[in-house]
């Protein structure tokens, strides 16, 4: 049998909705296939938020010409975005999520499908200076920063967002192509390889950067926000589907809202849910999607987000893989734009809006309240939860605290002083003197602040210890 | 390596042994074709065979065709040869065909060395037999790409990593395939031999070792066939060369084309392989040549 012409199929389509409307008996039942990355943290309110919470089923329309069709969803999880990609194109998949560099070579991919074409209806979750993405290396090892790496071994996923930090790492810097020796290897291969010490460096996605420095054998040397190219995860629908249902993508989106809503409303019962339901470890989810994350979860369709997309298919032109592609032409905000108006949402507003929503409330250890949310902390507390603090000091204050009332403490988080990106406190460096203490995810920085605070970089213990004996600022 | 240059001498020979008398170009050309002639027949239904192959993929291909299978996004042989000539002009192509078979020689021959041996002796001694043959029998379902972490974790370089996820398959054939011509010895062939004063030694190098040599080349043929099927998941380690990570790249960058490019590779490569295998093989059985 020979593939119908397009419209042949779509005329097909309408006719056989006009007789199922006509015959109202029999009940259709539609597959709608959808391809999560749950491990990938940042993409986990438009994937598997969605499906523990049924948060589709809610909204999926029933009455209209739905009223006789019956939707199976397919849950599909994947460690990458190329597979998804691969079982969209089979139309095995109608929705699917991935990383930047991932959706670009899928709406590429799908250029040349003769039944259907990508298109990206919204975002999971981004960080506009790039964190997120970032470079790790064995925390034995004698590295403390990207030069350091020069004609070392590094390994990066080839085709995903940290491919593309890289690249535009060493274009800032200008680097040669050869600086590296940069292969490719998939993130386990890649974890595996670094706790082995077979490679001097891996950089990674989302969460790889900050999951195995949790793990403890890897220590970040290199976060995206240096290269201040923006990093996202989208939602990509093939349009034979959207066209034909676009009140189940209006309705995925919905469920898109309602998820980054539910994450917001209680962050740390969202962190625990999500470890039970991906297995990453919820002070690792939580140092992304908590308050002062370090990815944002807003569905709307920024354009900064599809700028730094055409300079992502600018770089993989010059690799050689990818011919003409225009991401302006692959949006389509359509459906989430209609899913605000139906929410009584503003979707411009959203739109030009870039904040995440930040650490607040009442320091109880210092006794003042939290002013400035980029210089606070938290201190998770195995029964108490997680407790907010003013500064690094009171943070580090507090946590000595607790240590000395027998307290267990899972983690704690500081921000980086100059960078504001959010840091587990164990593994930052801390710049102390005169009653300032500063962390820095950077030991060079942090030795350059020192410099300047004529105080000395400490490490996270013996920070605590210091900040116990210098007392509270 | 021998067995290379034995094949390229043994092809050409009956066409360019003249006779006593020098016979007309004719009869010798009919002379050849008659001693040859089920060989060249195999040869013309092959590429037959293979164009009808080609045909049908372009066929199939250029016009979309679902049928329950659905190739519309199915890489058309044009894309596949376009594919293969801008890797032709890349160094980088031929290097990572070089380095997969180099990988591919090494673990092979490490897994005939040692399985070849081993099934030899587990088949003759009960305890030996005892004691492999369950830890044998519970790593040889484990596939190649399971295998990965494990493999990384052991061995100090990647490069012996990828060697051993290929070693690894082609092991378990070679052994079980052994152990199995092993076991169809004829004892009373053993015993005769016994009986005219053969030692153990003897016995062995006269009588086990020949009697399965057929079925230790179907081993290795088996095994070979294996050890390539084992090279993605093998090369997914290297990040950088081989074939098998030329096709994984392409993969994560969904280039279809590259991957079907990949694929036709590793086959043709293995084709190559095996027929060493077997041209090996009639070297080594002369009593089996057709």
């Amino acid at each position: 049998m020979v593939r119908h012409l397009p419209t042949l199929s779509i005329a097909m389509s309408v006719t056989s909705l006009a007789l199922l409307t006509a015959q109202p008996v029999s009940a259709e039942t539609v597959t709608l296939g959808i391809g999560t990355q749950d491990t990938t943290t940042n993409t986990v309110t438009a994937g598997v938020v969605i499906r523990q919470l049924h948060l589709l089923e809610k909204y999926l329309p029933k009455d209209g010409k739905y009223a006789n069709i019956k939707f199976e969803l397919e849950w599909q999880n994947f460690t990458s975005g190329p597979p998804v990609t691969n079982a969209m194109m089979a139309n095995k998949l109608q929705i699917g999520m991935m990383g930047d560099y991932p959706l670009i070579v899928n709406g590429f991919t799908f250029d040349s499908n003769p039944e259907s074409k990508s298109r990206l209806i919204g975002v999971a979750a981004y960080s506009l200076s790039g964190s997120g993405n970032g470079i790790v290396v064995h925390k034995d090892s004698p590295y403390y920063e990207l030069a350091d790496l020069k004609g070392k071994l590094v390994s990066v996923p080839f085709g995903s967002a940290a491919h593309g930090m890289v690249l535009k790492a060493m274009q800032d810097r200008g680097y040669s192509a050869d600086f590296f020796q940069l292969v490719s290897q998939s993130p386990e291969v890649g974890s595996t390889n670094l706790q082995e010490k077979k490679i001097d460096a891996h950089a990674d996605f989302v969460p790889f950067a900050e999951l195995l420095p949790f793990r403890g054998f890897a220590r970040k040397i290199f976060d995206g926000v240096e290269t201040n190219l923006p990093t996202w995860h989208g939602i990509v629908v093939r349009t034979d589907f959207a066209e034909k249902y676009p009140e189940v993508v209006v309705a995925y989106m919905k469920a898109l809202i309602a998820a980054n809503q539910w994450l917001r409303d209680d962050p740390k019962l969202a962190a625990e849910k999500i470890q039970e339901w991906t297995g990453i470890n919820k002070e690792v989810v939580y140092i992304f999607l908590g308050p002062g994350g370090n990815m944002t979860t807003d569905p709307t369709i920024k354009p900064a987000l599809i700028d730094a997309a055409a300079t992502d298919v600018k770089v993989l032109q010059n690799l050689g893989r990818m011919k003409e592609f225009d991401p302006k032409k692959w949006v389509d905000d359509s459906y989430i734009r209609k899913a605000y108006a139906e929410m009584k949402l503003d979707y411009d507003a959203q739109l030009v809006s870039t904040k995440n929503y930040e650490i607040s409330g009442e320091d109880v250890f210092c006794k003042k309240p939290i002013a400035d949310p980029r210089k606070a902390g938290e201190v998770w507390v195995d029964e108490a939860g997680i407790v907010p603090f003013s500064s690094a000091a009171c943070t580090l204050g507090a946590y000595a605290d607790f240590k000395a009332k027998g307290k267990k403490i899972n983690v704690a988080y500081v921000f980086d002083t100059t960078r504001g990106i959010k840091l587990f406190a164990d593994q930052a460096f801390f710049a102390v003197g005169n009653g300032d203490v500063a962390p820095f995810l950077l030991k060079k920085d942090a030795e350059a602040y020192a410099a300047k605070i004529s105080g000395k970089v400490l490490g996270f213990d013996d920070a605590v210890k210091a900040s116990v004996s210098g007392g509270k600022t | 390596m021998s067995a290379t240059t034995a094949i390229s001498e043994a092809g050409p020979v009956p066409a360019t042994t003249p006779s006593a008398t020098p016979p007309s170009i004719g009869t010798l050309a009919l002379r050849w074709y008659r001693l040859n002639q089920s060989r060249l027949r195999a040869i013309a239904i092959g590429i037959i065979s293979l164009l009808a192959f080609l045909l049908v993929w372009h066929l199939l291909t250029t016009y979309r065709v679902v049928f329950f299978v659905r190739f519309t996004n199915v890489p058309s042989p044009v894309a596949v040869y376009a594919s293969f000539t801008k890797a032709m002009h890349d160094p980088k192509f031929l290097l990572h065909v070089v380095l997969s078979c180099r990988r591919i020689f090494i673990g092979f021959s490490l897994a005939a060395i040692v399985g070849v041996p081993l099934g030899l002796i587990m088949g003759r001694f009960r305890l030996v037999h005892e004691i492999v043959f369950p830890v044998a029998e519970v790593l040889r379902p484990i596939p190649a790409i399971a295998w990965v972490p494990m493999a990384i974790m052991l061995w100090p370089t990647n490069e012996q990593s990828i060697v051993f996820i290929t070693f690894i398959g082609a092991f378990f054939p070679i052994l079980l395939n052994t152990l199995h011509g092993m076991s169809l010895v004829d004892p009373v062939l053993v015993r005769a031999a016994q009986c005219l004063g053969a030692r153990e030694r003897s016995i062995f190098r006269e009588v086990y070792f020949p009697a399965s040599l057929p079925h230790i080349f179907t081993g290795l043929t088996v095994g070979m066939g294996v050890a390539w099927v084992s090279l993605i998941a093998a090369e997914m380690i290297s990040g950088q060369y081989g074939i098998g990570y030329f096709t994984w790249e392409a993969y994560s960058l969904v280039q279809y084309a590259d991957i079907a490019l990949g694929m036709i590779a590793i086959g043709v490569l293995g084709l190559g392989s095996s027929l060493l295998i077997r041209g090996a093989g009639q070297l080594v059985m002369p009593w089996r040549l057709k």
